[in-house]
């Protein structure tokens, strides 16, 4: 698929993601050690480590590599932001909230350790994600992470991650949900800590202001992408490709792409977002802007 | 039973209207902080607990106390001062879930759930976190408080809420409380006061061992605190002839007399952490003093709150 529109410079996506992801697993493993009270670093440990695509660490890794950072500044902020969606998805999960009791395969967290804990393992993770940025970054200036820290900050909250699950909330089974109010979801949802991934991982590589700017407007498209693609799978794909249960947001009657504007509808707004994504990297280094462009067909093209 | 003796270490300073003040341009800052905007729901929880008018915001204002020892202006401590509460509110939303403690009232009100809703209100808490954070980056004037301080502040506010802080206390609250009681006492009522002494500190470039100072007179305070709460509850049940349902605390496991002793060891070694700041002057470091005295005796009504044990005396 995509094939008409192939990256000129030889660069293996396939090996990148596999190298990238080992690299951010280590990191993660050793990231939370078990230590008293055992039973929430566990928790925090079961989702954290729970496999996933590592989809936003990658990215903001390969955008500090892009302007000329390396991987090692960036891990700690890589950490931090599959952190900070791992614990979005534990409390997403839970029975107040979407009620899901299975999660990239596996039972959810509040299924294994408890309500209580799945909402304390949730809270630990969000605090961890700062300690982490901010005691393990190294050679980076303080304004540089303090720039971070109030990034990451905004993505998870009333600007971000919040704001579009509470929309959410109040949307589902409501069938008078606009484009407009779906776009709200979205960009709050999902959008918002791919973003936020891509930007830190900027600030961190040393990127100037318009460099960022770039960038940010870059992920934008991708995080639209990104679930405007996972709705379209959940209408085509089964729960045993996808790892959690297909059809739901059908059977729920929430709001979804395809739902608004049809399959095929739904397929063209997604190459429009990829080929606005791939626009906003037309003035870096094509070499180095690889990365980032085979992430954005990765996600346009994936199939769970 | 413990009595002030008005000549034994009593600081003429007046703790009343420098906390009352401060309560006022707190309050003040905090509404301005969580304006209300799309989706409105969510903001609207978040102001219901944040400005809740029966707070106390002491952490807050040993925080001040803390940073003004060291002549941090408060300009420059307000957005942290703010972020505590923030953070505090946001620990307080989650602890009362019915998954939690299932509390129905705090300060005697219904609680962030019951009005909102449980989703609500842990996405509530999941924005209240952040937004601290937001606050203290965003609000804190860097031409006085380099950025590498500011840092300093987070990562304590991380440590403070996080895994071995206040959510280790919480979750060993809920499951063997019996095993380990004063480390979960320390955890739950401590650990928000040492954050807010130890921010203190940290804001103003303190070095090592002055924070750590203010870290150990901010734990033992908020235990001591908590402590004159417990007694002052289990006197008050026992005077109505009810049976004490709280939840596990040093008093209900070793009684009051010894929950006393305790109580005047602990206020003893508040006092004798901040001995170490003397040099700082002797006004500067009143406001601190005088904590220790009031979480002891409760001289004054800092707030109305129903729930409050205030103006009652050990």
């Amino acid at each position: 698929e995509n094939e008409d529109n192939p990256i000129e410079v030889p660069f293996n996506f396939k090996t990148y993601m596999y190298q990238k992801g080992n690299s951010v697993n280590e990191a993660l493993e050793n990231s939370i050690t078990v230590k008293e009270p055992i039973k929430i670093h566990e928790a925090m440990r079961y989702s954290l480590l729970a496999g996933g695509k590592r989809v936003r660490p990658v990215l903001c890794i390969a955008a500090c590599e892009l302007v000329g950072g390396d991987e090692l500044t960036a891990m700690p902020s890589a950490c931090a932001v599959e952190m900070i969606h791992t614990m979005s998805l534990i409390h997403d999960d839970l029975p107040c909230m979407d009620n899901d009791d299975l999660r990239r395969g596996k039972p959810t967290n509040h299924k294994v350790f408890g309500e209580d804990v799945a909402v304390l393992a949730g809270d630990a993770l969000l605090a961890y994600a700062f300690e982490h940025i901010v005691n393990e970054t190294r050679g980076v200036s303080s304004t540089r992470i303090v720039r971070v820290v109030g990034e990451l900050a905004k993505v998870i909250g009333t600007e971000g991650l919040v704001a579009g699950q509470v929309v959410d909330m109040e949307s589902g089974g409501l069938t008078e949900v606009g484009l407009e109010k779906l776009e709200f979801i979205h960009i709050h949802k999902t959008a918002a800590l791919l973003e936020g991934s891509v930007v830190i991982g900027a600030i961190l590589g040393g990127a100037s202001d318009e460099e960022i700017e770039k960038l940010r407007k870059f992920a934008r498209c991708i995080g639209l992408l990104f679930q405007v693609v996972d709705d379209i799978l959940d209408v085509t794909k089964s729960s045993q490709e996808l790892g959690k249960t297909a059809g739901k947001d059908l059977m729920t009657d929430k709001a979804t792409y395809p739902k608004l504007i049809g399959i095929e509808k739904s397929r063209e707004f997604a190459a429009k977002l990829n080929k606005d994504a791939r626009d906003q990297l037309s003035e870096f280094d094509s070499v180095k802007a690889a990365p980032l462009i085979c992430l954005a067909d990765y996600i346009a093209n994936r199939q769970n | 039973s413990v009595s002030a003796s008005p000549s034994s270490n009593q600081i003429q300073f007046d703790l009343k209207t420098y906390w009352k003040t401060l309560i006022k341009e707190i309050n003040q800052k905090l509404d301005e902080a969580i304006p209300v905007k799309y989706p409105d729901q969510i903001y609207e929880s978040m102001r219901y607990s944040v400005l809740d008018k029966a707070a106390k915001r002491a952490p807050p204002i040993m925080f001040i106390a803390s940073a003004e020892l060291f002549g941090v202006p408060r300009r420059a401590a307000f957005p942290t001062a703010c972020a505590l509460e923030m953070v505090h509110a946001a620990s307080l939303i989650h602890d009362d879930l019915p998954c939690m403690d299932d509390d129905f009232t705090r300060r005697g009100r219904p609680t962030n759930h019951a009005i909102y809703g449980e989703d609500m209100a842990i996405l509530a808490g999941d924005a209240l976190f952040p937004l601290g954070f937001q606050h203290i980056v965003t609000n804190t004037p860097t031409d006085i408080i380099p950025e590498a301080r500011i840092l300093r502040v987070i990562s304590e506010f991380a440590r403070a809420v996080g895994s071995t802080g206040m959510a280790a206390g919480q979750f060993l609250d809920l499951t063997n409380a019996d095993k380990n009681l004063e480390f979960v006492q320390e955890k739950k009522f401590g650990e928000m006061a040492e954050c807010s002494a130890a921010c203190g500190g940290l804001l103003a470039g303190a070095d090592d061992e002055e924070v750590a100072r203010l870290r150990r007179y901010g734990r033992t305070v908020g235990v001591l605190y908590q402590m004159v709460d417990d007694v002052l509850k289990a006197k008050e049940m026992k005077g109505e002839g009810k049976k004490n349902k709280e939840k596990m605390s040093y008093v209900s496991v070793h009684g009051v007399e010894k929950a006393l002793e305790m109580i005047e060891k602990l206020r003893t070694k508040a006092k004798k952490e901040l001995d170490g700041f003397d040099k700082y002057g002797y006004e500067k470091v009143a406001p601190l003093y005088s904590f220790v005295d009031y979480a002891v005796h409760r001289g004054f009504v800092v707030v109305d709150n129903q729930d409050d044990v205030s103006e009652a005396s050990l």
